[in-house]
């Protein structure tokens, strides 16, 4: 069986935080009602025994990333529930890695512990920056202190594998507190950093505030600085970017996110998670009340079935970020495109400015560091209008 | 119908001066329409024109009117387009009246597209009825308004009618005025026909409709006719008057208005102002005044993508069929491969064409900026008129250039009068004189060269004025100018698209302007696009859009592929509408740089 003719990996959403960051537009409700906790838990529960979207035969070594909102504000209860129906209905078997995320606000020695013994082995945290001002600018509930702290804690509980978010381009942020924060980080010890550009994306409580002058951006070159400094300074302490915005030491990828890139089918369960099946994507409704009630009978989907030129454009523009590059072999078997035939000529100008190479031997598609920097000019030319 | 029960008129009125409304209040008052049918400003047919507020083209309406006198009078009104580019089309509409309603908004008093407009219908014979509009509003001054009706014009405003056409005051008066003063038409119905053309437009299933009002004789169905300018021949095949929708009737009697079709293919064979003739029996001489409409106006008009140009070139002969006045070539761009010169009566024409192309036709076009037709004389004595910029022949061999002037006529308040010479003068304006309509507003004359007015000469006369100020002008021929051509390099190659004439004295700053703003409405790239201006090989300004750093997203997760790929979507989109230039990519915005600066 081709590893695309399976679920790779397992997906489950928490769509609860204790507050919602400024510039947030990902599915979650500031929750800290327990019973509403539990009751999510329990649909969740009826969702996995149903089998969720995703027909696909399972993995015994998929992934699980229980992702959000924030998982960890969660009752530990409620997560060992969860962790049990995926068990029961096969969905955990052996898994390659499990993660959760943690949001340094909620994290606490006996919980992280806890997760630990359920079974998780990675850690996410949303450390975003390590300055307090800049934390605060964007509305996260911890400081630098209990971001560092939770860290250690996590350390302690047994987690040798750990990330943390980062973002750079933040209101009121400089060059010089961006090298503080990676300084401090990678001072940690931990082989897993993943570096987001801020998106002030529309309707977001960040986005007014920027557009009434309250909080001002750094310019376009700025945040282009910022981005070279995150590159030179994580590649100098030995981190290898293997994906756009993702840097990892000796080797810890996040196995889970490498499923997404590659562009292998996912099973997910919880309001707004979404799954693929390799031809179809299927999203749970994202009004928790509504999946609530949904899930008492049979939870609706919404299913988009993408055409074969959809498909490949997106198999593009997802292998395209990893630095080992889109398999083009795998491209040609799966959806009958030979990409270097069909997109020859959009292609040429960036292999003449060396933002694209090609392996011909083992047929993958790599963008170089300048590729990268510009690599929407590239995507683009996969996607059809 | 008797000619002497006959009236045939039109409405001379300044932009919003509410013109349209009167028209409106009228055809309601007279029942020539049910309150039900009346859409509001029924007379602005065409979207655009209703968008814009303006008579693109003209219209006539028949209305039936019973006087106090107790006798029904057959009343025809003819609109006329109200923009200085239809000057020509607005003198051909009054030709066909005896009268002219002069409208005047009793809170603003004469403007200049008033004067112009009156100084036509003076030429034209007709009688004049002052109105003044707008009564009921508490800024109204009638009696400052006739004055100045008297000392302008200089025709007695006495018994001018005080009327609001938006509340319906007066609406009578008008009428009774109308039927008073207006004299009937003098025709002799047993001479052979003349008729005047004063509008034509396509429709597809009747072929040209000409607008005509007969002169002498009679327009019949099946009578075979001759335009007298181009001695085309055609049968009638309809005849009738104007509802203001299509009424036909068996024939068009001497003094009457109304509209013929005569299966004309085109509408070239149905210029406005040439005279229809009986071909059996025709008129010894056509009526005066007849004349081509030349353009004055020209941009170049390409497909963004070059595979639509068959499809612009289907569309512009389309247009034609509707607009004799519209002329195009077909012209091949370096930077924009194959489209069209244009050739337009002004720059709202101009505008319209376009924007129709686009809206009707679904068309996405770059325009060049628009310039004027300039007169080269060569050294070696050879003249030739040059439309476009990229043409402009080399310095060396040009023994002098001229370009068309207007004369222009502003009223502004008198406060303003230092503003606009010191304006007109930087725009290398003429002085002719200067008088005082009153004893707080100003008319004054200026020759100006059309390029300036077609650049930015309104709109800065709009601002420094606060918009107080009224412009009219009208060509007045070509003088000697000391122009030069400025060309426009991207990455070190002449983009000839880009390439202004420009006086001499002005080339330096225009250059600087010019490429900064380029600068600014160039996207950034991935590499470093240098802008220059250049005349001859002397570079004389230069900019560079620094390349693009950065452009990628940051972040892509099992949930939102849909999302992101509909954003790479939508970026790929945007960048349709550019045209590329060699390596550049340049959106529609920068080949109208030259209008847009500061």
């Amino acid at each position: 069986m081709k590893p695309y003719e399976q679920i790779q990996a397992i997906y489950l959403h928490t769509p609860f935080c204790v507050q919602k960051c400024l510039y947030c537009d990902f599915a979650s409700y500031a929750c800290r009602d327990a019973s509403v906790m539990e009751r999510y838990t329990d649909a969740v529960c009826k969702e996995i025994a149903s089998g969720g979207a995703v027909k696909l035969p399972v993995n015994p070594n998929a992934t699980i990333y229980f992702g959000g909102g924030t998982p960890s504000t969660l009752p530990v209860e409620c997560i060992a529930k969860l962790v049990d129906a995926l068990k029961k209905n096969k969905y955990w078997q052996e898994p390659a890695e499990a993660t959760i995320e943690v949001n340094p606000g909620t994290a606490d020695l006996a919980k992280l512990k806890a997760f630990r013994e359920l079974g998780f082995d990675r850690i996410s945290f949303g450390v975003q920056s390590l300055n307090d001002t800049e934390l605060k600018t964007i509305g996260r509930i911890h400081t630098a202190e209990e971001a560092l702290q939770a860290i250690a804690w996590a350390e302690e509980a047994g987690f040798t594998r750990i990330n943390a978010d980062l973002i750079y381009g933040l209101p009121g942020q400089t060059m010089e507190s961006l090298r503080k924060t990676l300084e401090q980080l990678v001072e940690t010890g931990i082989e897993h950093i993943s570096v987001y550009g801020l998106i002030v994306e529309e309707g977001t409580p960040l986005a007014t505030l920027i557009n009434e002058g309250k909080l001002i951006l750094p310019d376009e070159d700025t945040a282009a600085d910022m981005y070279e400094l995150v590159q030179n300074f994580l590649k100098e302490q030995g981190f290898e970017r293997y994906e756009i915005s993702n840097y990892a030491k000796n080797g810890q990828y996040s196995k889970h996110n490498l499923v997404y890139w590659k562009y292998e089918p996912y099973a997910a369960f919880g309001a707004a998670a979404c799954g693929f099946d390799g031809a179809s994507r299927f999203t749970a409704n994202e009004v928790v009340a509504d999946y609530l009630s949904q899930t008492q009978e049979a939870v609706i989907y919404n299913e988009e079935n993408l055409s074969n030129e959809e498909l490949l454009g997106e198999f593009m523009f997802m292998g395209l970020r990893k630095t080992s590059g889109a398999n083009l072999r795998e491209a040609r078997e799966r959806l009958g495109i030979d990409v270097m035939e069909r997109f020859a000529s959009e292609m040429e100008p960036f292999f003449q400015k060396e933002m694209l190479r090609y392996d011909s031997e083992q047929e993958l598609l790599f963008l170089t560091e300048r590729g990268m920097e510009l690599g929407n000019l590239i995507f683009e030319i996969f996607v059809t209008i | 119908m008797d000619q002497s029960k006959i009236r045939n008129f039109s409405i001379i009125a300044h932009i919003d001066h509410g013109k349209s409304t009167l028209a409106d209040r009228l055809i309601e008052h007279t029942g020539t329409l049910t309150k039900r049918e009346m859409e509001e400003q029924i007379l602005d047919s065409m979207d655009l024109e209703r968008e814009r507020g303006i008579t693109i083209k003209a219209q006539a309406v028949r209305s039936m009117y019973k006087a106090r006198n107790g006798e029904e009078y057959m009343l025809n009104f003819i609109d006329t387009p109200g923009h200085v580019d239809f000057t020509y089309e607005v003198s051909r509409a009054l030709a066909a009246c005896e009268g002219a309603l002069l409208v005047i908004d009793s809170t603003q008093g004469i403007e200049a597209q008033t004067l112009a407009n009156v100084y036509l219908a003076l030429d034209n014979d007709l009688e004049i009825i002052p109105v003044v509009n707008k009564i009921d509003l508490p800024s109204a001054d009638p009696d400052h308004v006739k004055r100045e009706v008297e000392d302008v014009i200089g025709i007695d405003a006495s018994d001018a009618v005080l009327c609001s056409a938006k509340t319906g005051i007066g609406i009578e008066d008008v009428l009774e005025a109308i039927v008073a003063k207006v004299p009937a038409p003098t025709g002799d119905e047993t001479k052979p026909l003349k008729a005047l053309v004063f509008d034509s437009k396509f429709d597809a299933y009747k072929g040209v409709v000409l607008y005509v009002r007969v002169i002498d004789g009679s327009l019949r169905k099946g009578m075979k006719i001759r335009m007298m300018a181009t001695g085309a021949e055609f049968e009638v095949t309809e005849v009738g008057y104007f509802k203001p929708g299509l009424v036909n009737v068996d024939s068009l009697e001497v003094g009457q208005v109304g509209f013929f079709a005569a299966s004309i293919k085109n509408v070239k064979d149905a210029r406005v102002g040439d005279t229809v003739t009986d071909a059996n029996n025709p008129a010894p001489a056509p009526l005066p005044g007849y004349r081509k409409a030349t353009p004055m106006v020209f941009c170049g008009l390409y497909p963004v993508e070059n595979s639509e140009y068959d499809n612009l070139r289907d569309a512009l002969e389309k247009l034609q069929l509707n607009d004799a006045s519209l002329v195009f070539e077909p012209e091949t761009s370096t930077a924009l491969g194959f489209g069209f010169r244009c050739g337009f009566l002004g720059l709202l024409h101009m505008d319209v064409i376009k924007e129709r192309l686009e809206r009707e036709y679904g068309l996405t076009l770059i325009t060049t900026a628009p310039n004027v037709i300039y007169e080269v004389f060569r050294t070696n004595g050879d003249v030739e008129m040059v439309d476009n910029p990229s043409n402009f022949p080399d310095p060396t061999v040009i023994d002098h250039v001229e370009e068309p002037f207007v004369n222009a006529t502003i009223i502004v308040p008198k406060d303003y009068v230092g503003a606009v010479m010191e304006l007109s003068q930087e725009k290398r304006g003429e002085y002719e004189n200067m008088t005082y309509l009153d004893e707080s507003r100003v008319m004054i004359h200026y020759a100006l060269p059309l390029s300036e007015i077609i650049y930015d000469y309104f709109d800065r006369l709009k601002s420094t004025t606060r918009g107080y100020a009224s412009l009219d002008y009208e060509l007045c021929g070509y003088r000697d100018s000391n122009l030069v051509k400025v060309d426009i390099l991207l990455n070190g190659d002449p983009v000839d698209a880009l390439s202004a004439i420009v006086h001499r004295e002005k080339a330096q700053v225009r250059g600087r302007q010019l490429v900064e703003k380029l600068r600014s409405l160039i996207p950034r790239q991935m590499f470093e696009i240098p802008v220059q201006a250049a005349i001859g090989n002397k570079v004389i300004a230069r900019e560079n859009v620094r390349a693009m750093r950065k452009d990628v997203l940051a972040k892509c997760y099992g949930g939102d592929i849909s999302r992101k790929r509909k954003l790479l979507e939508k970026q790929k989109e945007g960048k349709k509408r550019m045209k590329q230039v060699g390596s550049v990519e340049l959106p529609q915005e920068a080949f109208m740089a030259i209008l847009k600066m500061d």
